[in-house]
């Protein structure tokens, strides 16, 4: 794979941007300039329903544009999971990772159809929101570091795909201790924020899933100190999470 | 609500509780209690709110960004045209503060001695304080996002408010027109105002902002179009396919001349429209949105142009986010700049961008809490314009403190060239790193907790500026005729 082929769909970043999330995308694009980066509106129809991408982003949403983005997504359920099958990377962050699971019920009881693809249903409570600083385990010396912060939680059983096992936090709920979904190249996880900033080992990992071998990240001495700064820190247990 | 025994109780400690404030206040003037005497209140009687009696008008204060120098503002109007305002302005903005007020402003049997009370009201104290209050006017200067942590994104804010409101007839919303989110506060109350102000040259069409939260039409989902926008969601919207547009502003600033400190309002009468000239009390936009929202909200009150007028013509802003010093030769500003907030820095950086000169940053927006005892969530950083720091007059920016690296990083991110940054531990180190030959002016930035610090960098500042002088007095005495501007920059090259 060259760089110049890569086609990456970020989908809806004029709604699903929030706490910085649209900078995973802003991030991927220094460092891979020669790549084609679609946005889509979430007025349009996305490039991947037509087209074969090689990866698909997807930011935080407040809840009104989650329930928006499963109403548009649901038409294409099918596709998207033919892209999973087919080896597509897919990065999820915060409540988008959601959208692919069962249904999300909301504080009165309502069950929220969502995608259907992962057998995890999520609930929220928007009187109770909660915050934390996290470190997973993603592979053999890939710690990954990120921020929680969310009304939401999801249940069922993701251990035999899940993003990471949880060194620092909790994982999709308080009694589970795996965070996010893996199958195949989908990462769904609810860390919010510049995910691929934060963790410059795991955005190499990512780059070279996507088929480009030896690149050097945008500011990359920069980026592997604020990293090591941040796990020597988060793995302190005197400091609060 | 009826007063009764638990009520006459939770009065009684709240006063005690207040008098005894003042008096250990009189041998301790640090100590800080200003919402426990409403948090007794409260505690003994939960609708201790509902129950005391309030003064006849109430004007209600809330909103993102704003709402303390607006309510400080309509306080000090009424005040100057004579009227005594009971107000939590030297309390808390929460439930507590308000109980407190109303508490300390009753007699011990929970009679009101005041007419009329003005609140600053904290959003996500609305569904614990309009339920008993229902005030004569709301007053919402605007709706952004916040701190990630507690308030998520404005949508959600926008649903506490409106929760609070539910079932509200009798209050008077006065709104801003150019708030799109905001302008959807109690969306069944027909009884609403709004005040808006005209384009300025320095607006656009396009949101050049990270963050704008209301990007699209909510009746067809359509981009919506700006016939002018001043920053993030913030101008005249309108959708180029529906019927969609920002509402009529029955009062417009318009007419801004910065010169003559002078603007006029139009006001859409039945019959028309009136215009009026007011002294303008600043030239921050942001704080102009202030002065015509807390004008809108006089007007409706019943206040008279010439009252108003009265109000502004001496009126100084008190600018305690912001202070200026001239050391020979070189402006040191100290600016506070609310970290988390991704909206206030984003404004601030505009501000420093724009403002004239050669100019280093100072880049201290460590949260102090976090820094102290956890490690701060950084997401805020991108959600904030560091791109506005790149900018050719922006010679040098110094970040320090624990988050330095993440600061570092979103620099680089926004193309900041890495020449132009200086990177320290602590920062009290910043000012011997800088480079004094390239500006005219230092921007200390600090964030709410962190005063003490920013005061000793800028003490910092003024020593290395004699330091330089020093040096130079004695190589005049030593070569004749030296060129003093080379100089300056070898002796502090690092
Ligand atoms: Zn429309």
């Amino acid at each position: 794979m060259v760089e110049e082929d890569l086609k990456i769909e970020v989908l809806f970043p004029e709604t699903a941007n929030l706490y910085g999330d649209t900078h995973n995308m802003v991030y991927l694009k220094q460092c891979l300039p020669k790549a084609e980066f679609i946005e889509t509106g979430l007025a349009d129809e996305p490039y991947f329903v037509e087209n074969d991408v090689n990866m698909i982003y997807m930011g935080s949403m407040k809840e009104s544009t989650q329930e928006r983005v499963i109403e548009k997504l649901s038409k294409y359920r099918s596709r998207i999971i033919e892209l999973i099958k087919k080896n597509v990377v897919f990065l999820m962050t915060g409540n988008a990772m959601e959208v692919f699971e069962k249904y999300i019920e909301t504080d009165d009881g309502t069950q929220i159809k969502a995608l259907n693809i992962f057998d995890l249903y999520a609930k929220r409570t928007m009187m109770n929101r909660y915050h934390e600083m996290q470190i997973g385990e993603f592979k053999e010396k890939l710690d990954i570091v990120g921020y929680k912060a969310s009304f939401s939680m999801s249940y069922g059983d993701n251990s035999e795909g899940y993003f990471m096992k949880v060194v620092r936090g909790r994982g999709i709920n308080d009694e589970c201790e795996f965070e996010g979904i893996r199958q195949n190249n989908f990462f769904g996880t609810y860390y919010i924020g510049p995910l691929l900033v934060l963790n410059p080992l795991f955005t190499k990992y990512l780059i070279k899933l996507l088929g480009i071998k030896g690149k050097k990240l945008a500011h990359e001495e920069t980026a592997i100190e604020a990293y090591e700064l941040k796990l020597n820190e988060f793995s302190d247990p005197k400091r609060e999470g | 609500m009826k007063k009764d025994f638990k009520f006459y109780f939770a009065q009684f400690s709240s006063k005690c509780v207040y008098g005894l404030i003042k008096f250990v206040k009189l041998f301790k003037k640090s100590l800080n209690g200003s919402h426990y005497p409403g948090k007794i209140a409260l505690k003994f009687d939960k609708d201790f709110l509902g129950k005391i009696e309030k003064p006849e008008k109430i004007i209600c204060v809330t909103g993102t960004n704003g709402k303390t120098t607006t309510a400080n503002m309509i306080i000090d109007a009424l005040e100057k045209n004579g009227f005594e305002v009971l107000n939590n302005k030297l309390g808390s903005n929460i439930q507590a503060g308000i109980a407190c007020a109303l508490s300390t402003g009753a007699t011990i049997t929970g009679k009101t001695k005041y007419d009329i009370a003005v609140f600053e009201v904290d959003e996500r104290s609305s569904i614990k304080v309009y339920p008993y209050i229902e005030p004569t006017i709301i007053l919402c200067t605007n709706l952004f996002r916040d701190s990630m942590k507690r308030n998520a994104h404005p949508e959600f804010i926008l649903d506490i408010i409106n929760q609070g409101l539910e079932g509200n007839t009798t209050t008077k919303f006065v709104l801003n027109a150019d708030d799109l989110i905001s302008c959807q506060i109690a969306p069944e109350n027909k009884n609403k105002v709004y005040f808006g102000m005209d384009a300025l040259l320095t607006d656009t069409t396009e949101c050049h902002n990270i963050v704008n939260d209301f990007a699209n039409c909510p009746k067809c989902g359509s981009k919506l179009r700006y016939n002018y926008l001043k920053y993030h969601h913030i101008g005249n919207a309108f959708c180029p396919n529906c019927d969609f547009e920002s509402p009529e502003a029955k009062y417009l600033g318009t007419n801004f001349d910065f010169n003559k400190m002078k603007y006029s309002m139009i006001e859409t009468l039945k019959d028309g429209k009136k215009q009026t000239e007011y002294n303008l009390i600043t030239d921050s936009v942001v704080n102009i949105y202030n002065q015509i929202a807390t004008t809108a909200c006089l007007k409706e009150f019943g206040l008279s142009d010439i009252e108003i007028k009265k109000a502004f013509d001496d009126y100084k802003l008190v600018e305690s986010r912001y202070k200026e010093e001239d050391y020979n030769g070189l402006t040191i500003k100290t600016m506070l700049a609310k970290g988390q907030n991704a909206v206030a820095c984003s404004r601030v950086f505009d501000y420093i961008k724009t403002d004239s000169g050669n100019k280093a940053v100072m880049l201290n927006l460590d949260d102090f809490y976090d820094a102290k005892t956890s490690s701060e969530n950084i997401c805020w950083l991108y959600d904030t314009d560091y791109e506005l720091l790149n900018d050719p007059s922006i010679k040098q920016i110094c970040i320090a403190g624990k988050r330095r690296m993440d600061h570092y990083m979103r620099c680089l991110i926004a193309g900041i060239p890495k020449e132009k940054i200086t990177v320290c531990e602590y920062e009290e180190e910043e000012p011997a790193l800088l480079n004094f030959n390239k500006i005219d002016k230092v921007f200390v930035l600090y964030d709410v907790y962190t005063i003490p610090m920013a005061m000793k960098v800028k003490e910092g500042i003024k020593e290395q500026v004699d330091i330089i002088l020093e040096k130079l007095e004695k190589n005049h005495v030593k070569i004749s005729g030296n060129n003093d501007k080379d100089l300056t920059s070898e002796e502090t090259k690092k």
